[in-house]
């Protein structure tokens, strides 16, 4: 049989080990809480999230998050429960889905059109432009050529 | 005539091209113009056509505990309300003349949940505005939240095989209440509702 006095730091060991692990798990859970909070909205204040808001309605959902993160949910497990019950609205980083898709790639789209147009405008340019064979020139005439030849002497005193 | 007739196909494939381009840019004006003027608070009802979350709620006035499922088979009408709340006034003789309507059928019930409000100041409203039914309290906000309320009035109509067939955003008065009760309740009863 174990004596009294051996019985008790035994128990303040216990205790206090027990206490100190309930602390490490609440700021875990604080910060986990957090995570998800800060990525719903606050359904009366629409520009805050859950997390910074103080309205009733966001206090209760914080809680409703707490609750469910200690009932071992996942964030996106609790992200869906809200969403099924306040639309995708309730996300504050909308899913990439639906209408939400095309704002997602709409600009990329546009991009590889306007892309698509600009590379098809450019070639026509090019091909509208391209020298033309010297059989399309017209010969220039002897009274010109001479002309140019004096400006070009002209230009060069050394020579 | 052949410079023509080469010109002819490429340019109908522009054109083509212009069209479908056309179209994309008329769908985005048509997307911006629902982002820019619609209501950005309004938020879309997802939970009208699925089964109505399970309530277990106090009464207001006598202790013990309210359940939805002890109402399945009823058409029941769930009116989310506050003492605070003004828009709640305006509709609160409304409900009452719902009541005084379809209370005598068995096939109906009324239940009203009381939002973020004092126990007190619950009841002291209800003498002072009427009553004659019942009403829960909702703690810690469970019930309005699992049923996506996100302000005061809010009211649901869940049809007998406990599946929400409406909600309603605001107070029920002129043409609201006219289409609650003649166009969804009383339907809805008489088994001659349209499945939507």
């Amino acid at each position: 049989m174990m004596k009294p006095f051996v019985l008790v730091p035994i128990f303040l060991l216990l205790f206090t080990s027990l206490s100190t692990a309930q602390t490490l798990t609440e700021d875990q859970l604080q910060v986990r809480v957090k995570e998800v909070a800060k990525t719903l909205r606050c359904a009366v204040c629409q520009s805050e999230s859950v997390w910074e808001s103080n309205a009733e309605l966001a206090l209760q959902m914080k809680e409703i998050v707490r609750e469910r993160l200690i009932q071992g949910e996942s964030p996106d497990e609790i992200r869906a429960y809200f969403v099924s019950r306040y639309g995708d609205f309730i996300l504050l980083k909308p899913r990439a889905l639906g209408l939400n898709l095309l704002l997602w790639i709409g600009p990329f789209l546009l991009l590889a059109v306007g892309g698509v147009f600009l590379f098809r405008t450019l070639r026509k340019w090019v091909a509208e432009t391209s020298p033309a064979s010297p059989e399309d020139l017209s010969p220039i005439d002897e009274k010109s050529r001479r002309r140019i030849e004096q400006e070009i002497r002209a230009l060069e005193p050394d020579k | 005539m052949k410079e023509m007739a080469e010109n002819k196909s490429p340019s109908a494939g522009v054109r083509g091209w212009q069209i479908a381009l056309l179209v994309g840019i008329f769908g985005l004006i048509i997307l911006f113009y629902k982002g820019l003027w619609g209501n950005p608070s309004f938020i879309p009802p997802v939970i009208v056509g699925t089964a109505a979350p399970e309530i277990t709620a106090p009464d207001l006035y006598q202790p013990r505990e309210v359940t939805l499922s002890q109402f399945r088979g009823k058409v029941v009408v769930l009116n989310f309300w506050a003492s605070w709340c003004l828009e709640c006034k305006l509709e609160h003789q409304n409900l009452l003349a719902i009541q005084k309507r379809f209370g005598e059928n068995p096939n109906f019930v009324m239940l009203g949940v009381n939002y973020q409000d004092k126990e007190d100041l619950a009841r002291q409203y209800l003498q002072e505005h009427g009553n004659n039914f019942e009403h829960v309290r909702d703690l810690k906000g469970r019930i309005s939240i699992d049923y996506g309320v996100y302000g005061v009035p809010e009211t649901f109509v869940i049809d007998q095989n406990g599946v929400i067939r409406h909600k309603q955003i605001g107070p029920i008065v002129g043409e609201t209440y006219t289409f609650l009760v003649e166009g969804l309740i009383e339907p809805l009863l008489n088994g001659t509702a349209t499945t939507s």
